[in-house]
């Protein structure tokens, strides 16, 4: 067996200022999540912002800071926000927020506008309406990569298109280099599926899922089943961050933003070009983060990942520290991705794969459940908890903590 | 989207030669002019010493298999015929880090591994529907 483990000269770690510590998470709330839905992206956010602003115990004037990504349809800008709310202030705005990478990198940017006076109370939001859209997509949410023209030209011609083919190459390379298996994969799905049937909130509530039916469902690209893919939905979540010290006087437990960190690939955005193919760049995100927070990875409660496939739960696992690289497979087998009771606690509420495909912002929200103590699949006396972004180019690491 | 997606567009500038090159028969890939690196993809300057001049330079068609799929599902309509099919990425021996995505023909994929050495040829690209074929290079294993 050959094993490239690739050095670490194919990325680098964004500097970021330490804002250990300065805000909270201080209200959550997600939308219903649904197959086709009717509804569009931005009703979808409305519904997320109404119950984040409840939990918070926030009235509509009290944000005065919005994130959003502007990408994936309608998303909730201030214009949107002022229409839906009847409210009309000033409001400190940015385009780098949403899901993916910036569900955890939101954190950073509302820290330094909350430290600055800009900003008090801060909303980070994000939303889909792909189940609904679907139809109207080319490859489903593999839209956005079909209109780029280098995969456009080199890649989709020859079929290796959309994102379940990229990824269950890799996936193939990954059990070449390192002897992960087909079970290993599948005890991925099965904790997420697990989680789910415990999430009365998750699309994949009540649809239950053992290895032994995973192992006999259909292969839809090899390695992937169904099952190894996130699902299509429509929903969208939303979080709202303020400074620690104003956290104290809200209505909710303070979790505060305790480490912060973002990794990015130097060589390029299509797979085909990745140096460390069977890696994703957490290699250059998780180890700032959890230095700023003054944590290790075994401090860690509960995790969350970006996980559109089940290979990603892996490679970021490695990656991140939890276990040395080319041993995830290993790592997640025999129940240690269970809520109770495992080593590593995973994707409580069903990620991607069984909860909702949100893009990672409803994984911060379930952390921040972790952390109260109120999630439906709760943790024992979950104190650190971490998110796992990833877009593929790059990878970022929040790492929130019970105050 | 261009009426004849999925068929690439051979005259989009930056892999206008990759695609005239095939037509030829003949595999070609950027090099640049100052260091003799390989750029893969296509790019406006040389990650290797910043030059920005590269000459498209025929390739000996030889490789290792890096990875591949087999795709039993035809995620898009006008691939509903050719499932299931083998993308892979072959690594060209010249430079093993150009890696070019293709699809493995001629072989049962059972038979694929990991390293295999491999060889180009030249098919048509053809979709149901769309009249028009654009010859590509596809990888076969190489008997040696
Ligand atoms: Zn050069």
């Amino acid at each position: 067996m050959t094993v490239s483990t690739a050095g670490r000269d194919w990325g680098v770690a964004s500097a970021c200022e330490n804002v250990s510590g300065e805000v909270a998470v201080v209200g959550v709330g997600e939308s219903d999540h649904s197959r086709a839905s009717g509804r569009t992206s931005g009703e979808i956010a409305a519904q997320a912002v109404e119950r984040a602003l409840e939990d918070a115990g926030l009235a509509p004037s009290d944000i005065d800071g919005i994130m959003y990504a502007p990408f994936a349809g309608d998303q909730f800008d201030e214009a949107a926000f002022h229409r839906h709310f009847g409210t009309s202030h000033d409001m400190w705005v940015s385009k780098r927020g949403g899901g993916m990478v910036w569900a955890a990198t939101a954190a950073h940017e509302a820290a330094l506008a909350i430290r600055d006076g800009r900003a008090r109370h801060v909303l980070n939001t994000f939303a889909v309406a792909w189940a609904t859209r679907r139809s109207e997509m080319v490859g489903g949410p593999g839209e956005s990569h079909a209109q780029e023209l280098f995969k456009q030209s080199l890649e989709v011609p020859f079929g290796w298109f959309p994102q379940p083919v990229y990824f269950a190459t890799i996936a193939k390379r990954h059990m070449y280099e390192f002897g992960t298996t087909q079970e290993q994969l599948g005890a991925v799905a099965v904790a997420c599926r697990r989680h789910a049937n415990l999430t009365p909130g998750a699309v994949m509530h009540g649809r239950a899922l053992t290895l032994d039916a995973y192992m006999h469902s259909p292969v839809i690209v090899d390695p992937f089943r169904k099952e190894d893919c996130c699902l299509i939905s429509d929903g969208g979540a939303a979080y709202i961050m303020s400074a620690s010290d104003r956290a104290q006087d809200l209505r909710q437990p303070v979790v505060e933003v305790a480490g912060i960190g973002l990794g990015n690939s130097a060589t390029g955005v299509h797979w085909a070009e990745q140096r460390a193919f069977t890696s994703t760049p957490q290699v250059f995100a998780a180890p700032g983060a959890f230095a700023m927070a003054g944590v290790e990875p075994a401090d860690v409660d509960v995790l969350t990942l970006y996980d559109p496939f089940t290979i990603h739960a892996i490679m970021q696992i490695e990656d991140m520290g939890f276990c040395v690289k080319g041993e995830g497979g290993d790592f997640v087998e025999g129940g240690a991705l269970d809520h109770d009771g495992g080593v590593l606690p995973y994707n409580t509420h069903g990620g991607l794969l069984s909860h909702a495909y949100v893009l990672g912002i409803a994984h911060v929200v379930e952390v921040v459940r972790q952390l109260r103590g109120e999630a439906a699949a709760q943790v024992p006396d979950a104190r650190v908890g971490v998110y796992g972004g990833y877009t593929g180019p790059q990878a970022s690491t929040l790492v929130l903590r019970r105050v | 989207m261009r009426p004849d997606f999925p068929l690439p567009d051979t005259d989009w500038e930056p892999t206008r030669e990759y695609w005239a090159a095939a037509a030829r028969g003949e595999l070609a890939v950027p090099r640049c002019d100052s260091c003799g690196a390989y750029a893969w993809y296509p790019r406006e300057t040389c990650e290797a010493c910043g030059q920005s001049s590269f000459t498209w330079t025929m390739m000996s068609g030889r490789g290792r298999l890096f990875a591949w799929t087999i795709v039993h599902h035809a995620f898009l309509p006008q691939f509903s015929d050719a499932v299931p099919y083998v993308p892979g990425l072959v690594a060209l021996d010249e430079d093993p880090a150009v890696r070019i995505v293709t699809r493995i023909v001629d072989c049962e994929p059972e038979r694929l591994t990991f390293d295999l050495p491999v060889r180009v040829v030249f098919r048509p690209l053809s979709f149901p529907g769309i009249d028009r074929t654009v010859t590509a290079p596809f990888f076969t294993p190489d008997a040696q």
